[in-house]
């Protein structure tokens, strides 16, 4: 019978797979954390370091992907944290559903600019400032739930959290997204 | 069900997660306020629009070549 080979040398051929399936995710993940194109790569160089060091947990199987995923996301999280910029918008806490500052959007529906003007470079413009104002986390969780269209449980999976914690922030991003924009949106009506 | 209370719900209606009774009390509000209506369609095209919006972000061929490289390594 033949030896098997060692688990770092299937965690490395099952990394190198995983880097070519899910390489641009996992940086367009550490990117949406940090929104600094420099320190998103050093969370994922580092994510995959780490995985390999941790050769023993890697299953090499369908949640590999997942896997990674949430240690690229803690990367993110500790690199921000160590460069000082969670500091800007502090994650709020998930006793209550709404945050006061959501709150005077609720009564205005956007107007209903035409599709060109909808999708166009100022819209765009408006929508990366937007993005800007959400806490790291409301960012990727809307970005994971709503634009990626992941299932709330497996976003959950990722980050480490309750599916009902995810949805709180989901929740808050989108009302602040909502608010954001309809700034920009009733300017143009 | 009042505007406060669609409010703080609708995420939760959204994903499926309320009680039958909290469903039918949420479209029954919808029924006659045009401001929660107008909620849930700016939540809806705000989705879409973030959807269509989206630039596919790359890794850089230096980070994935770094990467590779590690890989490689023998320990």
């Amino acid at each position: 019978m033949s030896t098997p080979p060692p688990v770092e040398s299937v965690a490395r051929q099952a990394l190198s797979q995983a880097l070519i399936q899910h390489g641009d995710r996992l940086y367009s993940l550490a990117l949406r954390v940090t929104r600094d194109p420099d320190m998103a790569a050093d969370a994922v160089q580092e994510a995959f370091a780490t995985a390999l060091q941790r050769a023993a947990d890697f299953r090499g199987d369908s949640a590999a992907g997942t896997w990674l995923h949430r240690i690229v996301y803690t990367k993110s999280i500790d690199l921000l944290r160590r460069r000082g910029r969670d500091a800007v918008l502090p994650e709020e806490d998930v006793s209550g559903i709404a945050s006061e500052d959501d709150r005077p959007s609720r009564g205005a529906a956007w107007a209903r600019p035409p599709d060109e003007i909808l999708y166009g470079r100022e819209t765009r413009a408006a929508l990366a400032k937007a993005m800007e104002a959400l806490t790291p986390l409301q960012r990727v969780v809307f970005e994971m739930r709503d634009v990626e269209e992941r299932a709330t449980d497996e976003v959950a999976e990722i980050l480490g959290l309750p599916a009902g914690t995810v949805r709180v922030h989901l929740h808050r991003a989108r009302l602040r997204l909502r608010a954001q924009l309809g700034t920009h949106f009733r300017g143009m009506s | 069900m009042n505007c406060d209370g669609f409010y703080e719900r609708i995420t939760d209606h959204q994903e499926g997660v309320l009680s039958t009774d909290d469903c039918s009390a949420i479209e029954a509000h919808l029924k006659h306020c045009q401001e929660c209506n107008g909620l849930r369609s700016d939540l809806e095209a705000l989705a879409k629009l973030c959807r269509e919006a989206k630039e596919k972000a790359e890794m850089p061929p230096a980070v994935r070549a770094r990467i590779e490289s590690l890989l490689q390594q023998e320990s």
